[in-house]
């Protein structure tokens, strides 16, 4: 039985009172400690919240090198597991030198994807730099 | 690198009781001193592994006597791979001081673990400005600090491995591009099969690996973050725990990479200054040239690195071998240090032709 407010409700809650209202009153030889608090507890909403989302997404960039693989219907740990394989597929023909000569763009294009896809989640302030 | 705090971790008992003790009766035998009283000045942040501990020597009697503001930099608990150990350092230490390089000077180490229960060593206090987003919040270019910079790090680079005195840094590498990529893939180990980024890093490495050139002694963390500023100028450089032979073109890859820019990425020198700059400065006193493909494969290798790092720190953390909040987000670091590497691979022009010159990343120059 899932309680009310759930696990991610009361992730949500707990980072934007800690950042409302405790963050500005920690004395400054804590500050470090509770701005890394802050970061984490904003990382793992946005994890909560956003991991299929990014898993898709991550799903769209292979779907540039792998077009018939990519499935819209996915979700949770299935969703996971295909972009799993077909990283692991991406790696050992990267290792396997199957884009020394050709393909690099829609390489480059694909990995730079899949990348701002976990960046969304872990820092999405990086997305924004060049 | 500037991952774990030392002021998070350090022991509060290092230097109590009979460890204190131990250490001044130590102290006095080694500096033919009649007594030598140590008092603790507080700990010092920066060093990823190491502790780091301000003390005050009075020492009485015997060539160093006198009050000496120093730091004890000790082995702490959370060495990595690409750690050296604390007595290496300081015979690195030694030697970059000896070459003229502002580095504090290291003054006694000590292997005997019934002094500290760690080895350790002590070198003379600098003061100044260390933190990165300090350092790179100037509003005007510094140009004669990445100069400096550049001039250090060419001292540095003179000390190659027939220098006396190395002997305990091992052997040095015949050809520093591929023993950096076997130990890359040592350290990736399976992430390589895993994530398709670390995996082209990797291949690109591979593809483009310069053919062997001079050998010199690297710090292999020459960084923004990792020296002392003191009213605008360099005070000292910091954080040898990762030195050793290498291409000395590591170097210059390293502190002009994207992760070290802080505030300022558009100022490519360490957020502080153009390249041009930093360049100028390492050839008044390297006695070569920049090589700036050179340096473009090496800035490659210092995102693989640098991710290899974030990864074994976020391990350190998983698997509770200690848990630390900044070593679990340290972890978490890695699509930021990975998307770093594909904005380098595209400013250089992505991944060389196969078959191309070695070396050859003719585009960043």
């Amino acid at each position: 039985m899932r309680a009310n407010p759930d696990a991610r409700g009361l992730l949500q809650i707990a980072a934007s009172t800690f950042r409302s209202d405790v963050l500005p009153h920690v004395a400054p030889e804590a500050r470090f400690a509770a701005l890394m608090v802050a970061n984490a507890l904003d990382i793992a909403e946005r994890e909560f919240k956003g991991l299929d989302a990014a898993g898709h997404s991550m799903l769209d960039a292979l779907a540039l090198l792998y077009g018939e693989d990519a499935d819209d219907a996915l979700s949770g740990d299935e969703l996971r597991r295909r972009v799993e394989a077909l990283q692991h597929r991406l790696c050992i023909e990267i290792a396997a030198g199957d884009f020394d000569q050709d393909g690099q763009d829609v390489l480059m294009d694909s990995l730079e994807a899949i990348v701002e896809a976990r960046l969304g989640i872990s820092n999405p302030k990086a997305l924004g730099q060049q | 690198m500037h991952v774990v705090k030392a002021s998070d971790q350090f022991p509060p008992s290092l230097l109590s009781g009979d460890n204190r003790v131990r250490l001044e009766s130590w102290l006095a035998t080694q500096a033919g001193a009649s007594r030598v009283t140590v008092t603790e000045d507080g700990r010092l942040g920066g060093g990823a592994i190491s502790l780091n501990l301000a003390v005050t020597l009075d020492i009485v009697g015997g060539p160093l006597a006198g009050r000496h503001a120093c730091v004890l930099r000790a082995e702490g608990g959370g060495r990595i791979s690409a750690s050296i150990g604390k007595l290496r350092e300081f015979v690195v230490l030694r030697a970059a001081f000896a070459a003229g390089v502002m580095a504090p000077e290291p003054l006694i180490a000590c292997d005997d673990p019934a002094v500290l229960g760690h080895d350790f060593y002590i070198m003379r206090r600098v003061e100044g400005l260390g933190a990165g987003h300090a350092v790179t919040r100037s509003e005007a270019a510094q140009p004669e600090l990445a100069r400096e910079l550049g001039r250090q790090l060419g001292l540095l680079h003179r000390i190659t491995p027939e220098t006396e005195g190395l002997d305990r840094l091992g052997d040095a590498p015949d050809c520093p591009a591929q023993e950096t990529l076997a130990q890359y893939r040592r350290w990736f180990g399976d992430l390589a099969r895993r994530d398709p980024v670390i995996a082209w890093g990797l291949r690109w490495m591979e593809v483009n690996a310069p053919l062997p050139g001079a050998v010199v002694l690297c710090h292999r963390d020459f960084r923004t973050g990792n020296y002392l500023v003191k009213d605008g100028a360099l005070a000292a450089i910091l954080d040898w725990e990762f030195a050793g032979f290498s291409d000395p073109m590591e170097d210059l890859g390293w502190f002009c990479a994207r992760s070290w820019r802080f505030r300022r990425l558009d100022r490519e020198a360490g957020g502080i200054a153009d390249r041009a700059d930093f360049y100028a400065g390492y050839e008044e006193t390297s006695g070569r040239r920049v090589d700036p493909a050179r340096v473009a494969y090496w800035e490659t290798a210092a995102y693989l690195r640098w991710a290899a790092i974030a990864v074994e720190q976020g391990l350190r953390h998983s698997s509770d071998a200690e848990p630390s909040l900044e070593l679990a987000l340290t972890g978490r670091m890695l699509p930021e240090i990975e998307m770093d590497m594909l904005r380098h691979l595209r400013a250089i022009g992505g991944m060389a032709a196969a078959g191309m010159a070695p070396g050859a990343v003719e585009k960043v120059a």
